[in-house]
């Protein structure tokens, strides 16, 4: 018996695949793309693939993320917080506070026996978002993957007072005319990012260590900002863009299990990978 | 079987198209006053026979007209207020009375004066604080009110006729209080996205045909068999103005909506206007002393030479204890219209101050469009996933 967590995130979808043991069969990521319910179902069919599962086996799965509702072959939706804070408690269980960033928004949570208690999110503006540094990896010429070790080399971090998206890439416009180095720049922005989402998460208590997920915890550049800003460790998962999918695979397994402790069965939709539109009722 | 010509379905056609009352009422002759905040007395309009009506901004429609009138940063909910009205969307009101119930509807009521043609305008200068001295200067503003309103009217607004007026308008009051028990129920007997439909079909309506409308929904609630489902949550709603069933639909997805502090709810209704001698007196310290809106501060402390924290919660938001008790309430939505600075300040206190007596909060800030409905939905389920 198989359970699965797919998260629809706003630019990534993620699907993770765990058996009863909660050991994880298959962890696949995607491009979530315009339309939400095609892609989850090509990513889910990847997931399957891989860890040789057919459909029919899988007992329940949750869907998350901001396209949780359009996953047709999901029995629950379940918010990304909650499936944050149980995939951050499964990997460090002492670990209070999370902070997620990821294409769209940041998101910080305080955790207690692996449920979420209390969270806060960014407004809905790029600022202190994974596009933000999309968009000025673009303004620089460089591979957004490329970012967080260039930014290691930096002695002198430029800085940069605006968090607009917009604002920001003119002030970094200006700092090249200016001759800064590349490498100066991108350390000033993650400082200046990483201090937005530092002011977001003192709106609740911070406990340390602070774990970081989403897809900006892969850049190793942002991560130091975050120590500095945060002023305590920062753990990183090993795959920090698994997080979510993997807190629902493991919510979906609970379901199921406590419904079948509890002599109930779950309603289930059905299991079909076929696509579907936004318009079909 | 439901008669679809009154009660609750009447209210859902009325909230869908709310000027079509106004509009034949004034096609019959009737002079038809608009005004955008719950500040405005409007007892002194009814007891001239003029019809009062609410405008609300619409979160489907972009701001574009206003723009050209008005800064941008600052309250959509006005800048979208003053956009419909510039669109022609409220072309058929003959008035408009503002008041000064915070810095953006002051302004932009003046700006809304000289760019769009009416009959009559007046401006209500309300005091920000409650104080003997402010009240004395509140009565001096209704005072003003009264003679532009019979300058216009061409009427005398006799005691006798205020005091009637008064009274129609405290059994209004008085009906939407009866409205709001049949939530404390569980389930309740009525939905907040309902009740939002009802609240705003009274304010497109002359007094008289409310109250009408209020005796009818209160009957068909009290005798139906479909009434909302029982929820995890019963949430209270706080909220400068929540007036869109789209968002009052996203609260109760998962939880039930038993109480608002909101102005397109029980904010207007709350308490009643006191019959005094001379009844402007009576309509001065309602509308200064008894409306609960952050815009109003209410020191608990005046003349006292420290500032004794847990009394000036117990004196701005006491009254919310009973309300939790009295409806069972295990959560609270603080729903704030981005830049809204008067409930902004308000909203660490009476988080706290919820706090303190039991009740989770989440403190969600939206822009008065559909462009915030999918992040509302991400932040209430989340909040709803942590209590319960």
């Amino acid at each position: 018996m198989y359970f699965a967590g797919v998260d629809i995130g706003s630019t990534m979808t993620k699907v993770v695949l765990m058996d009863t043991k909660g050991t994880i069969l298959s962890a696949i990521k995607g491009p979530t793309g315009p339309e939400h319910r095609q892609l989850a179902n090509e990513v889910m069919r990847m997931a399957l693939e891989q860890a040789k599962v057919p459909l029919e086996q899988v007992a329940c799965i949750v869907a998350t993320g901001y396209g949780r509702l359009n996953v047709p072959f999901a029995d629950r939706q379940i918010t990304e917080l909650s499936c944050h804070a149980r995939g951050v408690s499964s990997l460090f269980p002492d670990v209070r506070t999370a902070i997620d960033i990821g294409g769209q928004d940041a998101k910080c949570m305080k955790i207690n026996k692996g449920k979420l208690v209390d969270f806060v999110m960014n407004d809905k503006c790029a600022a202190g978002t994974g596009r933000f540094l999309e968009v000025i990896a673009a303004t620089l010429g460089i591979k957004l993957e490329d970012l967080g070790k260039l930014s290691l080399k930096s002695n002198k971090k430029a800085p940069i007072s605006n968090v607009c998206t917009i604002f920001a890439q003119q002030e970094i416009v200006t700092r090249l005319s200016e001759g800064e180095k590349a490498e100066d720049i991108i350390a000033g922005l993650h400082d200046a990012l990483a201090s937005r989402v530092t002011a977001l998460a003192h709106r609740l208590k911070i406990e340390p260590d602070v774990v970081l997920t989403g897809g900006v915890a892969k850049n190793s550049g942002m991560v130091k900002a975050m120590r500095e800003n945060l002023g305590c460790e920062v753990l990183v998962p090993p795959d920090p863009l698994i997080t979510g999918a993997m807190g629902a695979a493991i919510l979906a397994k609970e379901t199921y299990m406590k419904a079948t402790a509890e002599g109930e069965t779950l309603p289930t939709k059905p299991r079909r990978l076929e696509k579907a539109t936004f318009f079909q009722q | 079987m439901t008669d679809k010509s009154q009660g609750l379905s009447k209210a859902q056609e009325i909230y869908l198209n709310r000027p079509q009352r106004a509009k034949e009422l004034k096609a019959a002759g009737k002079k038809i006053i608009g005004y955008p905040c719950a500040y405005v007395p409007l007892e002194m309009l009814t007891a001239l026979d003029l019809v009062p009506y609410r405008i609300y901004g619409s979160i489907k429609e972009p701001v574009t007209e206003a723009d050209r009138a008005l800064p941008t940063s600052f309250c959509p909910f006005i800048r979208s207020c003053l956009d419909r009205s510039l669109k022609g969307k409220d072309d058929f009101l003959d008035g408009l009375v503002t008041a000064h119930s915070c810095d953006p509807q002051h302004r932009t009521a003046h700006v809304w004066e000289s760019c769009v043609e009416y009959s009559y305008t007046h401006f209500i200068d309300m005091p920000g604080t409650v104080r003997a001295d402010s009240l004395e200067y509140f009565k001096g503003q209704l005072g003003d009110f009264k003679k532009t309103l019979e300058a216009f009217t061409g009427k005398k607004l006799s005691p006798d006729k205020v005091k009637a007026a008064i009274k129609s308008h405290n059994q209004q009051r008085a009906l939407v209080k009866e409205i709001y028990q049949l939530t404390r129920p569980i389930p309740p007997l009525v939905s907040g996205t309902e009740i939002l439909q009802v609240i705003k079909a009274l304010m497109s309506l002359p007094v008289t045909e409310g109250n009408e409308l209020l005796t009818q929904v209160i009957s068909e609630v009290k005798n139906r068999q479909d009434g909302p489902a029982k929820k995890p949550a019963r949430l209270l709603v706080w909220s400068s103005t929540s007036d869109d069933t789209d968002i009052m639909q996203i609260f109760e997805s998962g939880a039930n909506v038993v109480m608002d502090e909101s102005c397109g709810g029980f904010r207007p209704f709350r308490a009643e206007v006191k019959l005094t001698d001379d009844p402007i007196d009576g309509l001065a310290d309602y509308y200064l002393n008894e409306i609960t809106c952050a815009r109003t501060f209410r020191q608990a402390t005046i003349g006292e030479i420290k500032k004794d924290y847990a009394k000036d919660l117990q004196s701005r938001f006491g009254y919310f204890k009973g309300i939790v008790e009295d409806w069972k309430i295990n959560g609270a939505i603080l729903f704030l219209v981005r830049y809204c600075d008067p409930f902004a300040f308000e909203m660490p206190d009476l988080k706290d101050y919820l706090e303190r007596i039991g009740v989770p909060s989440i403190y969600i800030e939206y822009d008065y469009t559909i462009g915030a409905l999918a992040p509302i939905r991400t932040r209430v389920e989340a909040f709803l996933e942590t209590i319960s």
